[in-house]
């Protein structure tokens, strides 16, 4: 019995033990990136030679990164609301009426996941070439909101699975017409799903890189896609910089998208 | 003025027919329960009358308008549903007074409303409560309040007691029955529980496999049930067959399983021959026991003068089983089994292996068809 035990603490500590070291090898190249994000010289080397802020000073003087992170704010905005109001109308119209439509509805939002992305953004470009879309924010909104729809349809699927619609039900019946019903009793209850799949999709727009390579012009460059230039040319520590950014913004998302979803959870817990 | 009429209303899913051909008038202030075992088609019903379905064929009028194709937030029905459906990211208060936010009515106006319908719900104190920490009983109240705080033509209740214990649920038929004297609205309510239709109705819907069999006032359906389904369901009955062997213009004598004749008194020109098979329903409130197994004229002379015919047949008990206020015994006669009641006070106790006598009017048997349609004589 003890010695069973024990066997059973040695296995577990064994286990977390081999699954702290993936976690950690995973998680070390980001600790690189910042690290060298703070080096003094001009070129990325690990260990930095030297600790300084010089090139968080550069960036905030630089008005390319500047303008590359405002385009890819945009564009990341742009693609949540987007791909947002597309994957919940989606996933709440099948759930409302799951007919023929329905049935080759999932598969169809899946496609854009499947296609490779550089076929995707030749396509693309050909296509918003055509119809006179090219040099805007919206052929790279749209070639994102491709990506980002299935995930955010998928998310809202399975919010409205454990949604009670009955709820619906009883809102049509005290006269809430379609729309008045979606916004106050069917959105309340899905809000924080809605928020999850939202931030999905921004974080999605945020890192895609071959599509926005192919769609965006010097105006409309995102970040991934001037980094690409800037290492091309130098591999000096702004692409670091740039990089722990984009790491601290998917992190903030991250705990915005946790505390969204336990705010109520945790006040609950404390009333 | 919101009487109802249903006409030939059906509702079909593809090959399944869930509700057939159901037409009904219901008066204006009346409060009508649809009894039915479920997948009867009764919730069907209610959910096309709220405007929650639409009818495959049929019409539906509401205080003689056509209200068929009209949506459920344009009806001005409430229905009060079987899990109550409270919304749970509201207050008690704000899920009361929602139906009159969706009409437009101004916050302090429907605030008040919606706390004058708490009262009358006693649930007063909980206006600031999240329902979802509310229990089952009070749940109901609140969703009760909210159905009524819109002013409904006609408030539908789909088994809303359905999912409280016993005491509470008889509670809650009385409470409802008072409130649907005070309003004098129309209600129309589902139940699978022929009691608390019984409590409840001014009329009774019985509903089957989509079908609506019989309507009427309670003592009515139960006396004069139209088939064996209605009889069966109804309550419970002990259903004997049986054999036509002698109709006469002023008695039946069947053949049972019971070792004797059971002979009814007839009015008429009997429409049964001999041979016609037939299903009796021997109610145990018309069984009356006896612990003498002494008297043997039960065959001489079983018609009386007023049109009656005792009949009587002696059997052993099997066993004795006690419900509460009253004890059910099974009694073995001849070769079928008979269950007969006494109420729990009567001193004279019954155990397995007594002899004892059952007499029976036999104006209180009903018969039926072999199909289950209702015979009368």
């Amino acid at each position: 019995m003890t010695s069973n035990l024990h066997r059973e603490t040695v296995e577990a500590v064994a286990f977390r033990a081999g699954y702290l070291t993936l976690f950690a090898l995973m998680l070390l190249p980001l600790l690189v990136v910042i690290a060298t994000s703070f080096s003094a010289g001009s070129r990325i080397a690990f260990p930095p030679d030297g600790l300084s802020l010089v090139w968080y000073g550069e960036f905030f003087q630089s008005r390319r990164w500047l303008e590359a992170f405002t385009n890819s704010l945009v564009v990341g905005v742009g693609t949540a609301v987007v791909a947002t109001g597309l994957g919940v109308m989606g996933a709440f119209g099948q759930e409302l009426d799951d007919g023929s439509l329905g049935t080759i509805l999932a598969p169809l939002v899946l496609v854009p996941l499947l296609i490779p992305p550089v076929i995707l953004g030749i396509t693309l470009l050909m296509y918003f070439n055509e119809v006179g879309l090219r040099g805007s924010y919206w052929t790279i909104i749209l070639a994102h909101t491709l990506w980002a729809t299935p995930l955010v349809y998928f998310v809202m699927r399975s919010v409205f699975s454990r949604f009670d619609w009955q709820q619906l039900d009883a809102a049509h019946d005290l006269g809430a017409g379609p729309i008045q019903s979606f916004v106050h009793v069917v959105l309340p209850n899905v809000k924080h799903g809605v928020f999850v799949g939202a931030l999905l999709a921004f974080i999605i727009s945020l890192q895609e890189f071959v599509m926005a390579l192919f769609l965006s012009t010097a105006s409309t460059q995102t970040i991934p896609v001037l980094a690409w230039t800037e290492i091309r040319q130098a591999l000096d520590p702004m692409v670091s910089v740039v990089s722990t950014f984009l790491i601290l913004i998917s992190l903030g998302a991250l705990v915005l998208a946790v505390i969204a979803t336990n705010l109520e959870w945790v006040s609950k817990q404390l009333s | 003025m919101s009487e109802i009429t249903l006409q030939g209303l059906e509702k079909r899913y593809g090959e399944t027919t869930a509700v057939e051909e159901v037409s009904i008038d219901i008066d204006d202030g009346e409060l009508l329960c649809l009894l039915g075992p479920s997948g009867s088609g009764k919730s069907t019903t209610l959910r096309m009358l709220a405007g929650l379905e639409t009818p495959t064929e049929g019409e539906i009028r509401i205080g003689n308008t056509d209200v068929t194709d009209q949506p459920a937030y344009e009806r001005n029905t409430s229905t009060v549903f079987q899990d109550w459906a409270l919304f749970p990211h509201k207050t008690v208060l704000e899920n009361v007074a929602f139906g009159l936010k969706m009409r437009g009515v101004s916050t302090d106006e429907r605030h008040e409303r919606a706390r004058a319908m708490l009262e009358r719900v006693q649930m007063a104190s909980h206006e600031e409560d999240d329902p979802t920490n509310l229990s089952g009983g009070q749940k109901q109240r609140v969703a009760l309040a909210r159905s009524l705080a819109v002013n409904p033509d006609v408030l539908l209740l789909d088994e809303p007691l359905s999912n409280l214990d016993k005491r509470l649920r008889e509670d809650m038929q009385i409470e409802l029955r008072e409130i649907h004297e005070d309003l004098e609205e129309t209600f129309v309510h589902v139940t699978h529980d022929q009691d608390e239709a019984f409590t409840l109705a001014d009329r009774i819907g019985i509903m089957n496999e989509g079908e609506l069999i019989q309507v009427g006032e309670p003592d009515e359906v139960y006396e004069n049930p139209k088939n064996r389904f209605i009889e069966g369901f109804l309550g419970d009955t002990n259903f004997i067959d049986g054999e036509v062997a002698r109709a006469s213009e002023d008695a039946v004598h069947v053949e049972t399983g019971l070792g004797s004749e059971i002979v009814l008194p007839a009015e008429r020109e009997p429409a049964v021959t001999e041979g016609t098979e037939l299903t009796l329903s021997l109610r145990p409130e018309t069984l009356s026991i006896d612990g003498s197994t002494t008297s043997g004229s039960e065959h001489e002379r079983p018609m009386m003068a007023d049109g009656s015919a005792m009949n009587a047949v002696v059997g052993t008990v099997e066993n004795v089983l006690y419900r509460g206020s009253t004890v059910r015994c099974s009694v073995s006669v001849g070769g079928e089994s008979v269950f007969v009641e006494r109420s729990a006070g009567n001193t004279e106790t019954l155990t397995a292996g007594d002899e004892i006598r059952i007499e029976w009017n036999g104006a209180d048997v009903l018969a039926f068809h072999a199909d289950g349609e209702r015979v009368t004589f």
